[in-house]
């Protein structure tokens, strides 16, 4: 019983974690060919976030080991149930990851304004394929018999999913608007905090439709609990005007506090909408893959458990360690990236 | 091409660019850790220049390797559902652990090191360095345990189709992933040693005036390199009573490259399967002995060369013997064409089981169609940033200490001292 919740919560944690941190990542990444008048102005925006970035995306990584390790049934038919999707989102991570990483490697202006685009590229991509996986898992999937499932593109052109994608993306950009806002200084600061809430009342309006026609179209009937997940997204709206107002005060910290709220909303809304299911049905509302189904045997999860004990306070720790020491604002002068 | 073909071929991309980096990663971080600690005990400027120099390397390395790394994690699921379906009470365990015990420290950490020059005190910057190699190493165990049960699955007992863990010890000892985790990581040591006395003799050959920075970085690949060879050629043949006792056919393929495969025959072994398993074809492709060919062959020639270079250490012979230099230099991607090989006989030669004798590849596939599309991007992708990393790789080599990112000039960074802000 205790594995069931704990389980669960961890998973939870790891990709609210991985919203919360890389999802400013994205945003910042999306911002900085707007918002970096030069190449010395953009090189100061990465490296706002340089010494969280290597340790934002790996986020991903432990809750990917974590659905492999406890809940096995579940990895294999969601990720290759979605194939194309998070092949795309994959695809998009790397190139976005290496090109931050090695953009001001080059010297040369032409090939800096190639990572920039890869940049950019490497922000929208999982920004609005998160969106799109959130609001499919939301909206359901068309399983089998075996709680197998394969998604065409016509699962994805459905207006509720296409709508999350472009949630999860004002949202990201949003959040990393506040980021750079709070992190930075100066005319870049305000410059972010303009685009932040723009960005942050773009937001709102989006994740109000995806309410209405959550509410209007078949994803009400394929999300058990409706309620929940309809709280979980009146509670984004009001965190996205809150971010606004924060930022209009001149509040840059706690703006970003609210925006890391709204992006860790949507992990929020699928647990909340499809306990006790992981994957519900789009054709056959009321079924689905059960949690304990998907989930690996007792003996296993409790040896994980073990390690988990130990490694994820560990975790916790080496990161609170790092923003501990990178407490400073990011100096004018770029560093690394 | 089958689907399976195209399935297969993308997961052997993705490993094989990410082994091809994590490979220098491992290989470089200990020789990194070992410079950046003798500058903060000793305070010599030479092994600060040394660290930041080879440290960029090494960063701009890392690069290519987490972002492969990333993709690693999802090929399971992605294409080869079926392997957690029957293997995921078991199977998915030591992944899960490779990526909250190793991985998510490992870039934790890293982050912090490459941001933390001027800015950390002396012993904390060291300290994460060190930690950077640890947790790289634990994540290579990790991944060890993994792929030994796939050679060799134990610890574990089958009831209604599905996989149970019973012995979790004994798949943590499997003796396919410890000592090939020991031949895999001498062999990446000796990758990292290899690459910094063949960098070191581009800049004696090119007479740059780093000789003293060139000299010292040359010495201490060298006494890397010419262990871990030793060691790595030892593990290899350590491997082979326990291939002979856990896959016969492959050890079988082997017969006539290798001595000690006994009695075994392709065709016996063969026939034993068929018996065991039912009729079908369980002979690995025979060019795995080729590849093995080419492991052992270039494994031997790198050793060699490592001990004349070592020997010709004594009163710098090596500085003046152009010739050495210039065979140091053209032995630079020598490890990385035996680990090829090596990788192609474990793997390859593992076929036609994903978990050897209990799940063939072709039911581990997921149910997904054609997979031209993604292999088409995956490959396309990782080609275009592994040559443009090995491009950047290769000019910060060649450019030499004085034109190094990392860190930058020294001092730099306390000039500009900024307001703490964490606060809301």
């Amino acid at each position: 019983m205790t594995l069931e919740l704990v389980w669960p919560a961890l998973l939870g944690l790891l990709l609210a974690g991985y919203f919360v941190l890389a999802g400013f990542d994205y945003g910042v990444q999306l911002l900085t060919p707007w918002l970096g008048r030069d190449d010395g102005e953009r090189r100061a925006l990465l490296n706002a976030f340089g010494p969280f970035f290597l340790g934002n995306e790996v986020w991903l990584v432990a809750a990917a080991g974590v659905l492999f390790g406890a809940f096995p049934f579940l990895e294999g038919r969601l990720l290759s149930g979605m194939y194309f999707l998070f092949a795309a989102i994959l695809a998009g991570i790397v190139v976005g990851n290496a090109a931050v990483q090695l953009r001001s490697r080059h010297r040369g202006a032409p090939a800096r304004r190639l990572w920039d685009g890869l940049i950019f590229l490497g922000g929208l991509v999982p920004a609005v394929g998160w969106g799109l996986v959130t609001g499919r898992l939301l909206a359901g999937v068309p399983l089998d018999a075996r709680n197998a499932f394969s998604l065409g593109t016509a699962d994805l052109l459905d207006p509720f999913v296409l709508l999350c994608g472009a949630t999860t993306t004002a949202v990201f950009l949003a959040h990393g608007a506040s980021f750079l806002a709070w992190r930075t200084g100066g005319e870049p600061s305000a410059r972010a905090a303009r685009a932040g809430r723009r960005a942050l009342l773009v937001a709102a309006v989006a994740a109000a439709a995806v309410l209405v026609t959550g509410f209007l179209s078949s994803a009400r009937h394929a999300l058990v609990n409706p309620w929940p997940a309809l709280a979980a997204g009146a509670a984004l709206v009001v965190a996205l005007l809150a971010g606004a107002a924060l930022l209009r005060a001149g509040r840059t910290g706690r703006a970003f506090a609210a925006t890391s709220c709204a992006a860790a909303l949507p992990v929020a809304a699928l647990g909340a909408g499809l306990h006790p299911f992981v994957l519900v049905s789009s054709s056959a509302p009321g079924t689905g893959l059960r949690l304990a189904e998907a989930m690996a045997e007792p003996g296993t999860l409790r040896l994980l458990a073990g390690f988990a004990a130990v490694m994820v306070p560990l975790m916790a720790l080496s990161q609170i360690w790092n923003w501990w020491m990178f407490r400073d604002r990011a100096s004018r002068t770029p560093t690394y990236l | 091409m089958t689907d399976e073909t195209l399935a297969r071929l993308q997961f052997a991309t993705t490993a094989g660019f990410h082994w091809l980096f994590v490979m220098l990663t491992l290989g470089l971080a200990p020789l990194i850790a070992v410079m950046h600690t003798r500058h903060a005990l000793g305070g010599a400027p030479l092994m600060e220049r040394m660290t930041r120099f080879w440290g960029q390397i090494y960063v701009v390395n890392y690069v290519l390797g987490t972002v492969t790394g990333l993709v690693m994690e999802f090929q399971f699921g992605l294409a080869w559902s079926g392997l957690a379906e029957y293997a995921g009470n078991v199977f998915g365990a030591p992944l899960a652990l490779e990526t909250i015990v190793a991985f998510f420290a490992e870039s934790t950490f890293l982050g912090m090191w490459i941001f933390g020059w001027g800015r950390l005190p002396k012993a904390v910057h060291v300290t994460l360095i060190w930690l950077v190699t640890l947790t790289a190493y634990a994540s290579a165990y990790w991944i060890m345990v993994a792929n030994g049960f796939l050679q060799h699955p134990v610890g574990h007992e089958v009831r209604g189709g599905v996989a149970h863990l019973t012995d979790f010890g004994a798949m943590l000892t499997n003796p396919n992933a410890i000592n090939a985790l020991v031949h895999a990581a001498t062999a990446a040591l000796m990758t990292g040693g290899v690459f910094v006395a063949g960098v070191s003799s581009y800049h004696f050959l090119k007479r740059t005036a780093e000789r003293e920075f060139f000299r010292a970085s040359l010495r201490l690949g060298l006494f890397t390199a010419t262990p871990a060879a030793f060691v790595a050629l030892y593990y290899g043949f350590v491997q082979i009573p326990t291939l002979v006792d856990t896959q016969p056919m492959k050890a079988a393929t082997l017969r006539g490259h290798i001595d000690d495969v006994g009695s075994l025959r392709v065709e016996d072994v063969q026939a034993q399967l068929a018996q065991r398993f039912g009729a079908g074809d369980y002979r690995p492709p025979s060019w795995i002995a080729t590849a093995f060919d080419v492991m052992q062959g270039v494994g031997y020639l790198i050793f060699l060369l490592v001990v004349v270079a070592l020997v010709l250490l004594y009163r710098d012979w090596y500085l003046r013997f152009r010739p050495a230099a210039y065979l140091m230099l053209v032995a630079v991607p020598l490890p990385f064409v035996a680990a090829f090989g090596g990788w192609l006989l474990r793997e390859v030669g593992r076929q036609p089981w994903a978990v050897y004798g209990e799940l063939t590849t072709a039911a581990a596939r997921s149910p997904v169609g054609s997979m031209t599309a993604s292999l088409v991007l995956f490959c396309g992708v990782f080609l275009a940033l592994a040559i443009a990393d090995w491009a950047l790789i290769a000019r910060y080599a060649r450019r030499g200490p004085a034109d190094t990112d990392l860190g930058g000039s020294p001092g730099d960074g306390q000039a500009e001292r900024p307001t703490a802000s964490l606060a809301l």
